[in-house]
């Protein structure tokens, strides 16, 4: 088995030679040809039945072992994901609807994503439900015997009117599809009466106004939705019932980016960036970046005993949000590192520009990776939630191996 | 590499766990404290009972992954003696133990035991060990200067396992550290609620963990590197032991805290861990000189791992 893995990251790093030029730097630039670049590159790992290796062979996978997805999420972050946003259909929602769908919704998704085709963004936060998702208000109305639900997508059941508003939505200006979360009904807990619903980006209804950021363009946008027409056959799941699939997809998401791999193989390459500079460095810099290749292992160590738990089917959220707090306070520490490092250096051959564009890059993306997909603070609760229960699955020590 | 240890070390250490339990557990530490005289007496025999001195670390994966869980074990309950040390012993010395040595003034916490040490430098150098008188207990955690009688150089093999023992006995002290404060921040109530419903108290605890964590993954990748004898394993060792000592500044600070002034008294075992955790955490080298160490060592070629270039050990073959 560790072979096969390890047999995949060599292929893996072959075919981005092959096809990703040296100075990519993700998808999600000013210049129209890196998404270009990263469209391209998943038709290729699609035709390689690479694109979602995890899925089964019939929805156009490999049925790929947990340690295959765990090098190719290691690869493709370590050099700067160039499947571009498309990771995401890949990761979580394609499984969710493999999960939740009806055969139709199937159909009509699993192949899209596998061909590596469509581009998913995910409607969830708002502007006053960041952290406290479960108060978004974005509302869905239900309208019976809407008199065009025979001529649009609908199949019948009446249709839904969606209004609200959307933020942080990454991706949304070049997505198909969203995966939107609406309040459907108001119950006694927040948590009930939201459901999902899979809309396509190009209906009437839907605005998208990108936000200018630190982290650079398309990460960020704002999502309009002012009576945007649904029908039954958009729902996912269960009407009301849509927090259920939210959490699988939170916890998805928690070990879906391997920000390890790029820290680790920057923090790898400074010494040969720098060349004989990398000797001038002040003592405490490259202590500083010795300490932070300790803290790589780490985290990768950390992200395999999420795997392996997975494996077991015994993986706690405090697991995933142990390895979450340890992965992002990495990304941050070692981009201030790096950047020092680059900062005492005259960097000028190409290499060395091309170096000094990664770190960059990766320093300023680093600065949300304690803010997205979940806060460290969400993460935090989660563990000491797990620490304070005492609550272990059948078979499992405590948490503490030796109690 | 699994990323835990065997079923069957697992069930060792609990075994360990239970025996020093029932030995004295928590009054093991105080009992030696008040007659250094009786350190062997109070632990030696009973992990003798397990077979403890007859496990060979360096000759099997079964031995060395027992060996880790008993120290563990004996971290848990801050047992008053060197067990990491005594397993470490080199297969090739007639000595009952080994210490790794480093800087200006060579000790080690093997005071008030009629043992024969060894000792090893970072590079090698062996010396037989004669312990000079120590301060009493409470001051010196039975920590004695050495006096060192060169032996050969044969010894670098035999560092990464004086090294990565005692970073297993600091780990179970880790658990307990941790395990206390939980249990504590459950029954005291301030402001007419428990601590554990702070969520200031909740984010130290979670912090705290994932130091321990740490540690835990980054023990069982070091205790991999020595069964494979691979050429990193001092690395991987230095590695861990800085994982090991900032993550014991970082959980004792946050176990402490949460206790406040109670958990300073002789009744509460976190003060006794506290202040047993010292000699590991301070020797051979403290957080900076371990660094230190560690980046001389690392030059420019940085840890084996996924992305260290021609090095090109597989992590992934390790750990699947």
């Amino acid at each position: 088995m560790g072979e096969a893995a390890e047999a995949l990251r060599a292929e893996l790093r072959q075919m981005i030679a092959e096809h990703i030029p040296r100075d990519f730097l993700g998808a999600f630039t000013d210049d129209p040809a890196d998404l270009e670049t990263a469209q391209r590159f998943c038709r290729v790992l699609a035709e390689h039945r690479l694109l979602c290796l995890a899925w089964p062979e019939e929805f156009g996978g490999r049925n790929a072992s947990l340690w295959e997805q765990t090098v190719v999420r290691e690869e493709m972050w370590a050099h700067h994901e160039p499947r571009g946003a498309q990771y995401m259909g890949v990761n979580w929602v394609g499984p969710t609807i493999m999960r939740h769908g009806t055969p139709e919704q199937k159909r009509q998704h699993l192949p899209a994503i596998a061909r590596g085709e469509v581009i998913w963004c995910q409607g969830f936060s708002e502007p006053n439900a960041g952290s406290d998702l479960a108060s978004l208000r974005t509302t869905a109305r239900r309208v019976e015997g809407d008199s065009e639900e025979a001529m649009g997508r609908g199949a019948g059941g009446g249709a839904w009117y969606i209004s609200g508003q959307k933020i942080w939505t990454s991706y949304a200006t070049m997505a198909q599809w969203c995966f939107l979360l609406a309040r459907t009904s108001r119950g006694d807990k927040k948590q009930h009466g939201i459901t999902v619903f899979l809309v396509p980006m190009s209906a009437p209804g839907i605005e998208v106004r990108p936000i200018r950021s630190i982290v650079g363009p398309h990460h960020l946008n704002e999502v309009f939705f002012d009576d945007l027409r649904v029908t039954e056959a958009d729902v996912l799941g269960q009407v009301d019932e849509g927090w259920k699939i939210t959490q699988e997809v939170l916890a998805f998401e928690r070990v879906g980016i391997a920000r390890y791999a790029r820290c680790e193989r920057l923090l790898q390459g400074a010494p040969g960036a720098l060349g004989d500079q990398w000797d001038t460095l002040p003592a405490e810099l490259t202590a500083r970046w010795a300490r932070m290749l300790m803290h790589c292992r780490r985290a990768r160590l950390l992200a395999y005993r999420v795997v392996a738990l997975q494996g077991r089917g015994t993986v706690r959220p405090g697991d995933s949000a142990a390895y979450r707090i340890a992965v992002t306070r990495l990304d941050q520490d070692s981009a201030e590192v790096l950047m020092e490092i680059i900062r005492h250096a005259s960097l000028t051959s190409e290499d060395q520009r091309r170096f000094e564009r990664e770190v960059e890059a990766h320093w300023r993306y680093s600065q949300a990776s304690t803010v997205a997909s979940g806060s460290i603070e969400i993460q935090r609760i989660l563990l000491a939630r797990d620490i304070l229960s005492g609550n272990n699955p059948p078979g499992q020590p405590s948490r503490l191996a030796v109690a | 590499m699994n990323i835990e240890l065997s079923t069957e070390a697992a069930e060792f250490g609990k075994l360990a766990l239970r025996a020093l339990e029932e030995a004295g557990g928590d009054q093991l530490a105080a009992a030696a404290e008040l007659e250094p005289d009786r350190r062997q007496g109070l632990v030696a025999p009973v992990l003798g009972e397990l077979g403890a001195w007859q496990l060979e670390p360096w000759a099997s994966a079964d031995d060395l992954e027992a060996a880790a869980a008993l120290c563990r074990s004996a971290g848990y309950w801050a047992v008053p003696y060197p067990v990491a040390e005594r397993l470490a012993r080199p297969a090739d010395l007639s000595v009952d133990g080994l210490v790794v040595v480093a800087g200006p003034v060579p000790a080690a916490a093997v005071a008030w035991l009629d043992l024969r040490w060894a000792a090893v430098t970072l590079d090698g150098h062996r010396s037989s060990v004669v312990a000079r008188p120590a301060a009493p207990p409470r001051e010196s955690a039975f920590v004695a200067p050495l006096d060192l009688e060169p032996v050969d150089d044969a010894g670098a093999a035999d560092v990464p396992l004086g090294l990565i023992l005692p970073c297993w006995t600091l780990l179970g002290m880790l658990d307990r550290a941790i395990e206390l404060a939980r249990a504590y921040v459950q029954v005291r109530e301030q402001f007419g609620q428990r601590l554990a419903a702070f969520q200031g108290v909740q984010f130290q605890l979670a912090d705290a963990e994932v130091e321990r964590g740490g540690v835990e993954v980054l023990a069982k990748y070091a205790l991999w590197g020595v069964e494979q004898v691979a050429a990193e394993a001092l690395d991987d060792a230095l590695a861990l032991r800085l994982a090991a000592v900032e993550a014991a500044e970082s959980v004792f600070r946050i176990a402490h805290q949460l206790h406040g002034a109670v958990g300073f008294c002789d009744e509460m075992p976190v003060s006794w861990l506290s202040r047993y955790s010292q000699p590991l955490r301070r020797l051979p080298l403290g957080r900076s000189a371990t660094l230190d160490e560690m980046t001389r060592r690392l030059g420019h070629r940085g840890l084996v791992g996924p992305y260290s270039g021609s090095l090109g050990e597989s992590p992934l073959t390790r750990a699947s």
